[in-house]
């Protein structure tokens, strides 16, 4: 198997607070990795970062307090460098982002969110793939037609784990997914993440609920004040008797 | 005078209504307040007035001409002056007003002071419920709702509508989506700026021309986009004809009514902004989108 998704040493400065230190991980192409780690970690800022948005915000914010962010480092997509391209540019080479808390667009409506994603496909394999997302998430065809701030928090999570769905991704980069759901709809969810692994997906998951991450993934990453602190299987992190008890509070 | 009060009401609404979404629109997806959204529309005017005096250009082919023009100045002062300070939302409006008084000026130099008058667009008019309505006005009015049906079918049937909305809603999401913002925020600049060229150009014939024609636009736009919730487009457009229809009432059923009529969306704001200060249809203030 290629490396097929590299990050080396990187790093995010908001203004002086270090909120990466130097991080590196790779992802195989088709594996599911999960990255766990407590809340504020730096989970969500690496995922930002690896889809363009710490630079947008850099870009944007130019000038004001926000704007003050340093990132530096590599992260590399099948061999290209992905650290200077806008987030759009990212996107299009499908490496997609699904947010913490889903972000729909939430004055659209649930289809017109999917349709989002396929915005720049034709509309022939756009309608191809809205069947496929409907199939795989029968919730979303009942809310068709329903606006996104109405859903629910699951809801919300598979409407954006749709929409990325919607523009044939490569790698997905899903942010803490089963924050907040209820027990039953986090184990649809669970068997929903299976699903799109099944369709030759790869996916980089971060989570705080270890036991969720570790029973999908293949492979883990540990993540304490922005640094990787151990990596391996889930019998391999959950053998390590300080890992276990310092980071993972089993 | 049900009859006159409902075309004016539907004249001055329509044309209100064109003005606030151009308005709402840019604000929404770059965040730029833009003062001088109206000086756009006097300026097509004028450019119109210009292109049938001395170029003399027939009407229908300066106002399209002239809407374009308008539409691609926009977009330079985009390049030129938004794009590069745009995170800073108070240079931005001081720098549009600056733009706006730069146009006023201008115009003022070279055409003058003075009222002037633009052919209407059809000629005659038109016996209804024994009133009679000037041809013009209806041209107005079905121009200008033809072109809040254009509006609505681009924001809802074409990609890049859709793009616009998902930048309007939340820029970082489109932005990993796929979504070039800051292409899509030129182009909402020149939609914005061709909406008010539109709106000058369907008015010019109904009212007389001058320098100053801008200033008050510029307060029924911001009352309009005050009472329907800054940043909802619909809310705007709902609210413009509100006071559209607010404006004519006051002015057929009052005594005097039309020296009060630029006070109505005055008034108007000022009540929105003490009684419910989101708005109609609106988010908070402080509720800021991403
Ligand atoms: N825009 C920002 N400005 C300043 N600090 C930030 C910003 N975003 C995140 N941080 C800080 O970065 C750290 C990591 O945040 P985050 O990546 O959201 O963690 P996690 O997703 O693991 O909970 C936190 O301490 C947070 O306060
Ligand atoms: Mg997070």
């Amino acid at each position: 198997m290629s490396l097929y998704l590299e990050v080396k040493n990187l790093s995010v400065l908001y203004d002086r607070a270090i909120v990466l230190n130097g991080l590196s991980l790779h992802v195989n192409s088709g594996e599911l990795v999960s990255l766990v780690g407590p809340n504020g970690a730096g989970k969500s800022t690496l995922l930002n970062a690896m889809s363009g948005l710490i630079k947008w915000q850099h870009d944007t914010l130019k000038g004001t307090v926000s704007g003050k962010i340093t990132l530096n480092g590599s992260v590399k997509f099948d061999g290209a460098e992905l650290i200077n391209l806008p987030a759009h540019e990212i996107a299009r080479k499908g490496i997609i982002l699904c947010p913490e808390r889903g972000r729909p667009f939430r004055e659209m409506t649930v289809q017109e969110n999917l349709e989002v994603g396929a915005l720049f496909l034709d509309k022939k394999v756009a309608d191809d793939n809205l069947e496929k997302v409907y199939a795989l998430f029968p919730v979303l065809k009942k809310r068709s037609s329903q606006v996104a701030g109405t859903l629910s928090g699951g809801e919300r999570t598979m409407l954006s784990i749709g929409r990325s769905l919607m523009s044939e991704p490569k790698i997905l980069l899903i942010d803490e997914p089963s924050v907040g759901l209820a027990p039953l709809i986090k184990d649809s969810l669970f068997e929903r993440i299976r699903d799109v692994q099944g369709m030759g997906v790869t996916i980089l998951l971060t989570e705080q609920d270890v036991s969720f991450a570790f029973d999908l993934a293949s492979r883990n990453y540990v993540i304490s004040r922005g640094k990787i602190i151990a990596e391996g299987t889930s019998q391999e992190l959950l053998a390590n008797e300080l890992i276990r008890e310092t980071y993972l509070g089993l | 005078m049900f009859v006159s009060i409902l075309i004016n009401g539907l004249v001055s609404g329509a044309v209100y209504a064109i003005l606030a979404i151009g308005f709402s629109l840019i604000f929404g997806v770059a965040k730029i307040m833009n003062m001088a959204h109206t000086a756009f529309y006097m300026l097509t005017a004028f450019l119109i007035l210009g292109a049938i005096t001395f170029l003399d250009v027939p009407l229908p082919l300066a106002a399209i001409a002239s809407i374009i023009v308008a539409g691609l100045l926009g977009v330079v002062c985009y390049k030129l002056c938004f794009d590069r300070i745009k995170v800073h939302e108070t240079a931005v409006m001081i720098i549009s007003v600056a733009i706006a008084m730069l146009f006023e000026e201008t115009i003022l130099l070279t055409f003058g002071a003075q009222y002037q008058r633009i052919p209407p667009f059809v000629e005659g008019y038109f016996e209804l419920g024994g009133v009679s309505i000037l041809n013009q006005h209806f041209f107005t009015a079905g121009a200008s709702i033809a072109t809040l049906v254009g509006v609505w079918l681009l924001l809802s049937k074409t990609k890049l509508g859709m793009s616009i909305r998902a930048v309007d809603q939340d820029r970082e999401i489109a932005n990993v989506m796929g979504i070039n913002v800051t292409k899509t925020s030129m182009q909402v600049m020149g939609i914005s700026v061709i909406l008010a060229g539109v709106a000058g150009a369907v008015t010019a014939p109904t009212i007389m021309v001058n320098p100053l024609m801008w200033t008050n636009p510029l307060v029924i736009v911001l009352s309009a986009v005050v009472l329907g919730g800054l940043g909802s487009i619909k809310g705007s457009a709902i609210a413009a004809f509100i006071l559209g229809y607010a404006e004519t009432l006051v002015v057929f059923l009052v005594p005097d009514g039309s020296f009060l009529r630029g006070a109505v969306s005055l008034i108007a704001m000022v009540l929105v902004l003490l009684i419910r200060p989101e708005g109609l249809f609106g988010v908070a203030f402080e509720e800021e989108r991403l």
